[in-house]
Parts: C-alpha cells; structure tokens; sequence
C-alpha cells in the first residue's frame, strides 16, 4: 500500500519491517518437497534467525508452502485452508511441479502450474530444493514484503471470479463454503 | 491529589514495565535456547516483532462475542493482579493497593485469565480447541495444591495473608524465606515448572499438540493480545514469587531515583535467575501427558507442601 | 551354478495337483499360469499346505492386442525363501474376477485400486468407490487406451517453454551474468 502522505509512509515502513522480520509458516507438507522443511528449520541450516517459525493452524499463519505436486484432491483442501489465512497472506510455490508441472506434467490427477488456483508471490525452482535454495527464496519474499508487493491477498479477493472459474473447471464437486472475511 | 495523579502515573509505569520486560525475557528465553540447540537463534526483541505483525493483520476473523471477550479479560486479569503485587518495598512511585489477605486475593485472581481463555476457546467450536482448554484446566488442578500448600505454610509460620508484611518480615530477621522454611519454597519452585509452561508440562500449547489447543481458532489482533497476556503472567508470577521467598527488590526507607533504579535493577535479576529453573529444566525434558503431569504434582512436590505446613506449626 | 531343488519340488507340487504349467525364472523366483477359476484354490493351497503365508503383491497387466488383463499374485514363504508369481488371464472387456479377501485381508486394498484403476470388478467387495481419485468420470486411467497426455493438456493449464526443455542452471546463469564453476562443469549439458 503506498500512499503519498509522509505519515503514512512511515506507518507502511514499521508495518512491513514487522512483517518480513516474523513470518509464520503453516505447517503444512502438501507433496514429497515437504521433506526439505525440517532441515531448514533445524540447527545445521537455521531459519528461526530469520524469524520464521511453525505455526499450527491457517488462522495464525502468514505463508502457505505448497511443496511440490497437487494433486486434485489435495487442491480442493488447500483452497480451504487458504481462504482461512487472514491477509496479508503470502503463497510460496516449491519446487518445479508448480511452475510447469514438473516431473508429472502429463499425469491424468496433477495440475500443471499453480498461479491457475492461487496467486503465487515466490517460485523457488529445483526438485527439491536444497535448504539455502529455500532460505533464498525466503529472503526474495522478504524484499518483495518491504517494497509493498506482496499484496496477493488481495489480488485474490478481487479477481475471485476468474479463480473460481479455473479452480471449478477442476473440482466438479463443489461443496465449499463461501469466501467471507 | 498529586498523590493521586503520582499513583496512576505509577500504574501505568507499571503495567509497561512489566509488558516490556515479560517479553524481553521470552526473547532471551529463545534466544538462548537456539545458543544451546548450536545454532544462532532470532534476535532478542523477536517477540515485538511478531506481536506488531499481529496487530497489523488487516482482516480479522471473529467467533462470536466471547471471541473478543477472551483476549480483553487475560489482560484485565494481568493488570488487575499487577496492581496488588509491590513491586518494590513501599516505594511511592509504584502503586500499592495492598491490604490484609491480599495473597488470598492474588489466588483467585490468578485463575481469571484461564477462565477467559477458556470461555473464548469454547465458542469457536473447534474440538481441539475444546480439549486444549480441558487439559490446561485439569494441569492447573495439578500444581495448585503444592503452590497453595507452599502458601497456607508461610502464612501459618508467620501469622500474616499479605504479601507487603511478608516482604517486611524478611527484611526485618534479614533471612530470606527460601531458608526460613525450605521445603515450602521447594513445593513452590515444582509448582512453578507447571505455571510457566514450559517442558515438560507444555501439552497445553505446543504446536504440535492438537493444533496448539485453546489458541487454535485466534489469529491476528486476539492472538497478539493473548501472547503479550502471557508475557505479563510471567512477569507477576515471577515477581510473586520474589517478594514472597527472596525478600523483594527495593529499600522501603528511601523512595528517590537512584534507590528505585537499583531496586529494579536487583529486581531484574532475581525475577531472571529464578526464570532460568524452569527454562533449564525445560530443555532437556520431553512433554509429559496430562495424566503424568498431575501424578507428578501430587507426589513429591505435595508431599513437600505438607512437610512445610508441618515445619511452620511445630518448628515454629 | 546351484541346483534348485526347493523350486522344483514347489513346481511340481504344483502342477501336479492342478494340471497347470509353470516355470523356474532363477533361483528364488518360481512362476505359474492359472486358469482364473482356480486361482482362489491354488493360493488356499500354497497358504495353508505349503506354507506361503505372506500375500506380498497384487497386480494387473493390461495386454491390449491380445484383449486380456493378466492378474499377477505374488506370494512368499519366509521359510523357503521363495517368491512364487501366480498369474492368470481375465477378459478384457467384461473383467471380473474372484475376490480373496477372506484369505489375506491386505488384498481388499489392492482390489479396491484395481477397482477403480483398471475396471475390474471384484463381486462381494466392501468398500467406498472413491478411493484415490475423486468425481473421476472418464474411463478407467490405467487402461491403454487412455490417453493421459491429451486429457493433461486439455484440463490443465500449461505454461509455455516447455517445449524447448532448457538447461535451468545454465539459463539462471546466463540470466544473472554469473559463471558455472569448473567442478560443475561435467553435468553440463553442452
């Protein structure tokens, strides 16, 4: 949010100096890149110096990771758990299954890119990627945050009819509840 | 009346004082605790980092009316019993509400903030918030009984229920009550592992435990007031617990600048070596059930309580 | 080369009994060809008699140009330290075949994917039809006429480039100017 207003722009610079200094990270392995979380939040390649810690429900977390393939199944969960974060909200997208589909790109029940469903702020690429390629993308969303455009939240709650559309061409069975926040 | 306007002036130098330094003690906590785990941990003031990012969240997710009631009663409860607590022996700068059968008080009031928490817990209708508050409740029943039988001890020995003239009394005999009646102050200390949270009696709010139970469904603004709560809980208990076994902070004859710094400067360390038990404690212990932790409350350190009420009617 | 006397002893306690043909791969490694209607029969029998009590596969092969799935049963002894293949043909366009879930529980699983994978009904089958995919309404997937390619394009969203199948590290760095180190040089591409 950049206003021209002198006061204003402070405000913006203490609020986003918090925000990329404390992310919470929604404990949440949604694919085999999961396995990659552990060893960068443990003590060989520490993530707590950066402020990032686990948190365990959508309510009091920041970033959601998608590590690696989604299937449909799991899509239809994971836009439920999106629609619980509480703005602003950041989406990190691991590994190459959510860029271009990756090693499944021609898999009858994977999806082939993620920015389709959700809007996605970082990619980080590799198949995994190894934990200083996660703690450099962390840092990229931590400059994205402190220029001011990291604003996906809501850049999902205004184009929300072009999501649905694309996330309803997917999921037949629709039975969510409604956006409300 | 200028003592009027020095006594809230006092509180509510008081009430930031005891914000800032609960959560500069969490800071330290994690910091050292990323020290021992060899690793470099965040920095000191992390935990004013995360509450201003809570606070600025810019939609807020609400449950109903207790919702927003429980965050608000956890700081009222904080503040209520920080006004009764000396923080230091008589000074006039920090307000001293205190009168006979304060501790009693102090013991009820202590519990309100709980209730708080677990009225809002109860309207998200969240089961693991449900069974989080269920469990934090029967561990309170735990350490209660040594705590109070520690408490009912030193209010025997000494034929008193408030906490100034306990304070007094220690300065007066110049032996700290941590020695005048030991097994009291060990049924307190094992007492106190329960009260702060941390392993192994943290079921109640780990992270990995049930969706960190109570405070599963709070996020943004509720979750921050809830944790600077917390910060302020610390802060008294710690306080409590100095005043009545350490023999407080704070020289009760003079009530100038430099005597008052130096009473919070000693105070700081005392409340911070006495904090470091259950931190120490906590690193190198595992997480115990609910029903293990109450078997523990009740045996060793009850046992202790008991010898304690003893020791205060026959020795004395 | 080491004879293999518990194998042929298990082969020809075999085909003996049931006048079906088979044979020894290599050691450890015994194979038999059933008729579908008694296969149920032959593994009571290896269970119970000879003692091959560990159920350890459960799968199917779909020959498309000769019109049949083949159902492949692997089942183990720990004491003969043998792995025996039971195999036997099923129709391709109307496949049922028997259900043995009263001989090893652990084949309910492994029937209900076939179920929904490849088609094949199993009569007398407990279990929800949902199992890994869910609102699925096209054909069986692993099935060959299946044309998994062509259904991932049309549904989902590709992104372009794809195609080209770039070196990514090479790309990264000619995009930021910097340099493969020497001891990476060996996994390059060109």
């Amino acid at each position: 949010m950049e206003n021209d207003k002198n006061s204003q722009k402070i405000v913006d610079y203490i609020q986003n100096f918090a925000r990329k200094h404390s992310l919470f990270v929604l404990a949440y392995g949604t694919g085999c890149g999961a396995i990659e979380i552990p060893a960068t939040m443990t003590s060989r390649y520490d993530a707590e110096r950066f402020g990032i810690r686990g948190a365990a429900t959508p309510r009091q977390a920041d970033v959601l990771l998608i590590t690696g393939y989604l299937s449909t199944k799991t899509l239809k969960r994971v836009i439920r758990v999106y629609e619980q974060m509480q703005e602003p909200k950041y989406v990190i997208g691991f590994g190459s299954c959510t860029i271009n589909g990756g090693m499944y790109y021609d898999s009858y029940n994977t999806i082939n890119g993620l920015d389709q469903y959700l809007p996605v702020d970082v990619y980080i690429n590799g198949c995994m990627p190894r934990p200083e390629a996660v703690i450099s993308g962390f840092v990229k969303l931590q400059e994205l945050i402190m220029a001011g455009k990291a604003n996906n939240g809501e850049k999902y709650r205004e184009n929300l009819e072009h999501y649905r559309s694309n996330q309803k061409k997917i999921i037949k069975n629709w039975k969510m509840p409604d956006y409300n926040w | 009346m200028e003592d009027l306007g020095l006594k809230i002036f006092g509180a509510i130098l008081t009430t930031f004082m005891a914000f800032a330094v609960g959560m500069t003690y969490g800071g330290i906590v994690r910091k050292l605790t990323a020290r021992v785990q060899n690793r470099y941990g965040p920095p000191v003031y992390q935990n004013f980092l995360d509450l201003l990012k809570l606070q600025s969240k810019k939609t807020n997710i609400a449950h109903g009316f207790m919702g927003h009631m429980a965050p608000v009663w956890i700081i009222i409860a904080a503040v209520t019993v920080l006004m009764f607590i000396p923080i230091l022996n008589g000074n006039l700068w920090f307000p001293n509400l205190s009168f006979h059968g304060d501790l009693i008080f102090l013991l009820y009031m202590m519990v309100f903030g709980s209730l708080g928490m677990a009225l809002g817990a109860g309207q998200t209708g969240n089961p693991n918030s449900a069974i989080g508050v269920t469990r934090g409740l029967s561990q309170m029943v735990g350490y209660e009984i040594p705590f109070v039988l520690a408490l009912v001890a030193l209010m025997i020995q000494y034929e008193t229920t408030s906490v100034q003239d306990l304070t007094q009394i220690q300065h007066e005999t110049g032996v700290w009550n941590a020695f005048a009646n030991p097994f009291a102050f060990l049924a307190a200390l094992l007492a106190s592992l329960g009260m702060f949270r941390y392993s192994p009696f943290d079921i109640v709010g780990a992270p990995a435990e049930l969706a960190s139970g109570p405070v599963s469904e709070f996020g943004g603004k509720y979750l921050g007031t809830m944790m600077s709560g917390g910060a302020v809980f610390a802060f008294i208990k710690l306080t409590l617990y100095v005043h009545l076994f350490f023999g407080g902070a704070g020289n009760p004859d003079d009530s100038g600048i430099l005597a008052t710094l130096i009473g919070i400067a000693v105070l700081l360390l005392k409340t911070f070596l006495l904090y470091m038990v259950p931190v120490f404690y906590g690193w190198i212990n595992p997480r115990y059930r609910t029903e293990q932790a109450i078997r523990y409350f009740w045996g060793w350190p009850t046992a202790l309580g008991v010898i304690g009420v003893l020791w205060a009617v026959y020795l004395n | 080369m080491t004879d293999l006397l518990k194998e042929n002893k298990l082969l020809d306690a075999i085909t003996t009994s049931f006048k079906i043909e088979g044979k020894v791969i290599r050691d450890h490694r015994v194979e038999v060809n059933a008729d579908k209607n008694t296969v149920s029969s032959i593994l009571l029998f290896v269970k119970n008699q000879l003692g091959y009590i560990h159920l350890a596969h459960m799968t199917c092969v779909d020959w498309i140009d000769q019109g049949e799935y083949e159902m492949i049963y692997t089942v183990y002894s720990p004491v003969d330290k043998i792995t025996l293949f039971v195999k036997a043909r099923i129709d391709r366009e109307k496949p049922i075949m028997e259900n043995i879930d009263t001989i090893w529980d652990q084949a309910n699983t492994y029937e209900r994917e076939m179920r929904e994978m490849f088609g094949i009904e199993f009569p007398g089958l407990i279990g929800e039809h949902d199992f890994i995919l869910e609102d699925w309404d096209q054909i069986p997937p692993m099935r060959k006429e299946f044309d998994t390619h062509k259904y991932a394009a049309e549904t989902f969203f590709t992104r372009p480039g794809r195609e080209d199948a770039k070196d990514v590290r090479e790309e990264i760095n000619k995009r930021s100017g910097a340099k493969v180190p020497d001891f990476a040089k060996k996994y390059s591409r060109e």
